[in-house]
């Protein structure tokens, strides 16, 4: 399959320019999506810097760690992915995208079991929060923050998913060669966003 | 110039990194999450452990972005595009923070721990001085 | 200049009988031809539809409001039902038709044509965005049927997460818009950076394009914070996960800070491509080149950037720092210089023009009017010692009213009166487009100016029951309601009738050179009949040859 050069565009490299500038334009409005939250973790954190460090000793630092390892070493394999198909590999980049995919399945089931843990101990969001030894003003709001963004995140990973789950299918049915891989290249870009909020989220939350 | 030159132009740009520059990518990535995760260990004092810990993750996070993203052999309008997103994060964040930190007393959360002179509720008409008469009075 | 002869392609004349592609109108006459377009034109229609049933149903709303107000106590609504009237006013006004009115219409109709292009870089998206607009807008209609909410277009929380009004259609309702809106923009600025013609350079652009290109910027930055800000709003109401709350810790003026991030350079949103069409307007009905074409153009980004710098404004008596409270006061007064360097550069493109009094140009010397002054007060309410007294009183209503129905509302006539013609082929009844306009402009003066008299002498805002004292002036600001009402009336009769039966429109019947003015009228699906090039500005009226050049593709 050729990469088709839509009847508005001149060129197709005037095309695929117009593709990678929607895309980083779209990718913009994901950073200020979640700036709204960093802003809360940032107002909420200067008001209770000691709450903050106490509540964040709640969380796995083993568990968000392993979930840092796994999301970049996941954001090598969509590159490389990038990397195969458009060298005519499409088939090797099928496997790395399906491999991505895996990864952020790892991702999901180690936050479930955060999660879990964080229900058992009744570290929850604000009405819901009753554990017993962490009582001081503006615990609750962490975990309320660390909930809405976590969760925000985790919605991007699923939804990134589905995107790699769709090129990826379509790469292991040999697709993608050097003059198409557009669509390769977009999805990774979008998983990468997803890289680059958690690396942040990381050190915020689990290192405080 | 005209979109035509631009995107031959463009196509220049593209010509494929090897596998290995991500690979290396990816070696970096890890020693810096390492590196982050025992310099959180370390009680550096004061606020410095977030200062670290931002620094680290904001290297972390160019390397995503320049190269598994592209952004060192792209364009510069994509780079004008990522990076105005993050200006705005940081001007509204310190829109934000800034209220907060320069707000009367009496505006802010009464149980706030990170705020010079706030955290303490003082009892009685000695409370502020410019209100001590009406306190009196109300008494 | 004026006294030029006028180029004979640019003589106002009959339709040319053209054989060839049908027009946009005539291309599939099926629903699914419609519902399935991809073709910007056919999307900008509608768009057009889904606003102005926006518009009919925020002007409702008004008008209810305005017949509440007649008597200082309960005239024909109860408290509650008046709280929900204005909040669902603001609502619809704001999310179903400002904030999409000219970009999504008259951006998606006429910026490929601009450009000299075929269809928005994205076409699909585009389609995708007017459905995502109207499964937004149904959702929050559906709520509003449902009882609607209470608080005010602005959700501010505390009232906003506890009210038991049904808030969450609304707030889901307006995120979903959001999306919209953010598609639009991407496709415009993609747009305009791969899809111009051969020739076309940045400085050369439609002055329209650089508005929509400064407002697009805005929708790609602010709406994602709305979309956050209100379903975070959304899931504090449901579920209580205390964010804002003060007895968790929480800020709700933090609630303030993240929805005026958002919607402050809203209303550049709003009122940035009002200048654009402005821009166009202003030049074709002096029949002389822009004046400043560089500073307008710059100033356009100038308001998009600067626009961001100053949302504390909305905040400076709600407990906000006075830090704060001065810095974003000053900031606010430099987004006004930007606006000051456009009103000085059509003022001087006026200038010793041949004007042609037609009814666009009633709508621009409106809209010149009403922005200036509402402008002016801008800078007035952006005065913090100042704002202390005006803050929540009848003074900013006056004062966003005079710019989003002075300024954008005129615009948005301006652009629909010239680009009728254009649009449908027709044309429509001269006079009655004065007689309208005429109304339009009196009505606006009688319904608003009372407004900053009731707001400085201390009524507040979204009260149901006021002091007796400030009926006579609730009375007046009624009647020029009515006024108003009557003339939308008089409009959409006379371009209902165009459409249907109006005579037909050449295809430049105003003798511009904006670029748009080349096609037929109405234009081809795709636009131009051969390959386009562009050799000078859509301003230079001074020159004898077009701008545009389309070259017939060879058989």
């Amino acid at each position: 399959m050729e990469a088709r050069l839509a009847h508005h565009f001149r060129a197709i490299e005037t095309q695929r320019h117009a593709e990678r500038l929607g895309m980083w334009l779209f990718l913009a409005t994901e950073v200020l999506l979640f700036a709204g939250l960093f802003c809360g973790y940032t107002l909420y954190r200067y008001l209770y810097p000691e709450t903050f460090k106490l509540a964040s000793a709640h969380l796995d630092v083993f568990l968000g760690t392993v979930n840092t390892v796994v999301l970049i070493s996941s954001s090598l394999t969509v590159a490389l992915a990038h990397h195969f198909a458009h060298r005519d590999r499409s088939r090797m980049a099928g496997v790395l995208l399906f491999v991505s995919v895996l990864a952020g399945l790892a991702f999901l089931g180690v936050k479930a079991v955060e999660y879990t843990h964080k229900f058992e101990e009744g570290l929850l969001p604000g009405r819901y929060f009753h554990a017993e030894g962490l009582t001081a003003p503006g615990a609750s709001m962490f975990f309320t923050v660390y909930f809405l963004t976590t969760g925000l995140h985790a919605f991007h990973v699923v939804v990134g998913m589905g995107v790699l789950v769709w090129i990826g299918v379509r790469a292991w049915r040999g697709e993608f060669h050097a003059n198409h891989s557009m669509p390769v290249e977009l999805g990774g870009l979008y998983w990468h966003l997803v890289d680059l909020v958690w690396i942040f989220l990381y050190p915020l939350l689990y290192l405080v | 110039m005209d979109a035509n030159a631009a995107a031959a132009a463009d196509a220049k740009h593209h010509r494929s990194p090897s596998a290995g520059r991500y690979v290396a990518v990816w070696v970096a990535l890890l020693v810096l999450t390492a590196t982050t995760y025992l310099t959180a260990r370390v009680d550096l004092g004061g606020s410095w452990n977030l200062v670290v810990a931002l620094v680290i993750a904001a290297v972390k996070a160019s390397l995503v972005v320049l190269f598994f993203m592209h952004l060192w052999d792209s364009r510069g309008t994509n780079r004008l595009v990522f990076l105005v997103s993050v200006f705005f994060v940081i001007l509204l964040i310190a829109g934000v923070v800034g209220d907060m930190a320069t707000r009367f007393p009496l505006a802010r959360p009464p149980e706030a721990t990170g705020l010079t002179g706030a955290g303490e509720e003082p009892e009685g008409p000695g409370r502020d001085p410019a209100h001590g008469a009406q306190n009196q009075r109300v008494r | 200049m004026s006294t030029a002869p006028v180029p004979a392609s640019f003589v106002p004349g009959p339709e040319d009988p053209a054989p060839g592609p049908p027009h946009y109108l005539k291309d599939g006459t099926t629903v699914r031809s419609w519902l399935l377009t991809v073709d910007h034109k056919r999307i900008a229609i509608l768009y057009l539809v889904s606003v102005l049933v926006g518009l009919f149903l925020g002007g409702m709303f008004a008008m209810a409001l305005r017949l509440e107000l007649l008597t200082p106590g309960p005239t024909i609504m109860d408290a509650l039902t008046y709280n929900r009237m204005f909040t669902l006013h603001g609502v619809t006004m704001i999310f179903l038709f400002m904030i999409p009115a000219i970009p999504a219409v008259f951006g998606n109709f006429f910026l490929p044509i601009m450009l000299g292009a075929k269809d928005v870089a994205f076409p699909k998206l585009n389609l995708l965005s007017w459905y995502v607009y109207v499964i937004g807008g149904a959702l929050a209609l559906w709520g509003m049927v449902h009882g609607g909410a209470d608080t005010g277009w602005t959700f501010y929380t505390p009232y906003s997460t506890t009210t038991p009004t049904k808030v969450l259609p609304i707030l889901l309702g307006a995120s979903i818009i959001g999306f919209s809106s953010i598609l639009t923009g991407l496709n415009f600025i993609v747009s305009i950076h791969t899809l111009r013609a051969p020739g076309l350079t940045w400085t050369r652009m439609p002055l329209f394009l650089w508005s929509l290109y400064g407002t697009s910027i805005i929708q790609i930055l602010a709406t994602p914070v709305l979309t956050l800000v209100l379903l975070l709003v959304a899931t504090e109401a449901a579920f209580g996960f205390g964010l804002f709350d003060p007895a968790r810790g929480g800020d709700p003026v933090m609630f303030q800070h993240l929805f005026w991030f958002y919607s402050h350079p809203a209303v550049y949103i709003m009122v940035l491509p009002a200048m654009g069409v402005i821009s166009e307007t202003i030049s074709t009905f002096s029949r002389k080149n822009i004046f400043g074409y560089r500073m307008v153009a710059f100033s356009s980004l100038g308001i998009a950037f600067v626009g961001f710098f100053t949302w504390g404004h909305h905040l400076f008596v709600s407990g906000q720092s006075t830090f704060d409270a001065g810095a974003f006061g000053i900031l606010s007064m430099f987004v006004g210089v930007f606006t000051a360097i456009k009103v000085f550069n059509w003022v001087a493109t006026l200038y010793k023009g041949a004007i042609s009094f037609k009814t666009p140009f009633a709508y621009i010397c409106g809209f010149l009017y009403f922005l200036v002054f509402g402008g002016m007060t801008g800078v007035a309410v952006a005065t913090v010692s100042l704002d202390v007294h005006w803050h929540d009183t009848y003074f900013v209503v006056a004062h966003f009213h005079f710019i989003m129905v002075g300024a954008v509302m005129m615009a948005f006539l301006a652009g629909l009166h010239y680009w009728f013609p254009k649009m449908f082929g027709k044309t429509y009844h001269e006079g009655w487009g004065l007689v309208a306009a005429s109304l339009i402009v009196l009505g606006f003066n009688a319904t608003f100016i009372p407004q900053f008299l009731l707001g400085n002498a201390g009524m507040p805002r979204r009260y149901y029951a006021y002091h007796e004292s400030f009926q006579a002036l609730n009375v007046a600001s009624t009647a020029g309601a009515t006024l108003l009402l009557f003339g939308f009336v008089i409009i959409a009769i006379y371009l209902v009738l165009a459409f249907r039966f109006g005579g037909p429109a050449g295809p430049n019947p105003w003798g511009s050179r904006g670029f748009e003015w080349v096609t037929a009228s109405p234009p081809i699906t795709e636009n131009f009949d051969g390959e386009v090039e562009v050799t000078g500005t859509p301003y230079d009226y001074q020159e004898d040859q077009p701008s545009v050049r389309v070259t017939p593709e060879a058989e």
